[in-house]
């Protein structure tokens, strides 16, 4: 019996099932496709249910997404992207193939657990890093589509993998270009280095579970190099107290003190200072309310290249009355992070 | 007119402040001649390079001085005997 049957309504197939001229073997398959039919009936009928509460409930399924991948590539000291890739990263006996491969993995956890983000993308972009670029390359960055890292010189810097909170700058790089796609110049600039700096601080802490009072609030603290050390310098950046002696690269503490084409990693300063001031003004951990209010005010409103620091200032203000409207400390502490560097 | 100054800023670490610089010197004439043409052409027009990848951040840019004109373009757009004259220094 060919299955053209599918097209006989099923009225007139259950009238042939039951004429005798028509042999058993006929007339059986005839109840079959019958019963078939009202399967395949419900099936849809199922299937359109199903896709109309996947519609209305997408941003669920998005957490749903197993978890990112991690690939990690080497470039054996060459500049040629992305390298070789590693097929067991996570068991190589090379330290910054595994550690870039674990603390990529944990950044992404890091989102998904704490801010329910599916990777950098919030719709599991494969998470890609490659390492041992350039030779003794003294830098680790986001080219707008991978993480790279170099060895470091081994006496100013070592090896940028090692900083967790380095790789958690670099892949918030990537988050941000995703959400707020700030510029890299002017306050937008400034912005986009703070908010990488803001929650690689904030993996840190995640990762070792620190609240903000044990908390360090320095960058790049292990990626510090001997030649470095012996000069006093313990860090690139120290959150809480930019302008310090122990810090290799030294910002502002207040808004009005950065000048027109700064460094984007020097007018960061004034709102690092900010963020952590609201942190320990509030207490508890860093990725608890005042970090949720961070990342809604990176997230949470379609893209702005070019914000100011007043603009994202305002907004955070915003945020934190609109998501914790019966706790007035959160909103008091956001603002006491943003006075004090006068914005 | 011959000599190239160079100077390496930027980066996650913020090369170009008080502390950590980068910087390098050598002689256009000691380039090949296909980076001798495009030293030219970048010292032409600077804004001409090719534009970064969008959201790319913590990339190095390079400030090359040639007799009174500095101009500051970025890491991949930079010959690499030139991006290989710096050396990175704490003061
Ligand atoms: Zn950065």
């Amino acid at each position: 019996m060919p299955c053209s049957c599918f097209i006989i309504p099923n009225d007139v197939l259950t009238k042939l099932s039951q004429d005798k001229k028509l042999s058993a073997s006929v007339r059986k398959r005839m109840v079959d496709t019958v019963q078939i039919s009202h399967e395949l009936r419900e099936l849809r009928n199922q299937a359109a249910r199903f896709t109309s509460v996947a519609a209305t409930r997408a941003d669920g399924l998005v957490t749903l997404a197993a978890a990112p991948s991690v690939t990690v590539y080497d470039c054996k000291h060459t500049q040629t992207l992305p390298g070789t890739p590693i097929p067991k990263p996570k068991t190589s006996s090379d330290g910054s193939v595994k550690r870039s491969f674990n603390q990529t993995s944990k950044v992404a956890k890091f989102y998904e657990q704490v801010f329910n983000r599916n990777s950098i993308d919030d719709h599991g972009m494969t998470m890609m890093s490659s390492v041992h670029f350039g030779q003794s390359y003294n830098n680790a960055m986001w080219n707008g589509s991978q993480m790279l890292y170099g060895d470091g010189d081994g006496s100013i810097f070592v090896d940028f993998t090692r900083g967790n909170d380095v790789i958690g700058h670099e892949l918030t790089h990537g988050v941000t270009q995703h959400s707020l796609q700030l510029a890299y110049s002017g306050d937008a600039g400034g912005l986009n280095e703070s908010i990488s700096d803001c929650f690689g601080s904030m993996f840190r802490q995640w990762e070792a579970n620190q609240n903000v009072k044990k908390a360090d609030w320095l960058i790049g603290r292990d990626i510090m190099g001997p030649g470095s050390k012996k000069k006093g310098f313990t860090c690139l950046r120290d959150m809480a107290d930019p302008a310090a002696k122990h810090c290799l690269a030294p910002q502002p503490t207040k808004y009005s003190q950065i000048t027109p084409g700064m460094d984007p990693h020097y007018s960061s300063g004034p709102p690092n200072l900010a963020f952590c001031t609201a942190c320990v003004t509030l207490g508890g951990n860093s990725w608890g309310p005042i970090g949720q209010v961070w990342y809604r005010s990176l997230t949470g409103f379609g893209p702005t290249p070019n914000m100011t620091m007043k603009a994202f200032a305002a907004r955070t203000r915003q945020v934190a009355h609109t998501m914790y409207p019966s706790t007035a400390a959160v909103s008091a502490a956001v603002n006491a992070g943003w006075t004090k560097v006068g914005l | 007119m011959d000599r190239l100054k160079i100077e390496r800023v930027g980066g996650v670490a913020g090369f170009g402040g008080p502390h950590l610089k980068s910087r390098g010197e050598l002689a256009l004439s000691d380039l090949s001649p296909a980076d001798q043409k495009t030293v030219e052409s970048l010292f032409a027009d600077p804004k001409k390079v090719p534009a970064s990848h969008p959201g790319q951040a913590d990339a190095f840019s390079y400030r090359i001085t040639r007799g009174s004109q500095t101009i500051e373009v970025p890491e991949h757009a930079v010959p690499s005997t030139i991006k290989s004259s710096v050396k990175d220094v704490l003061e």
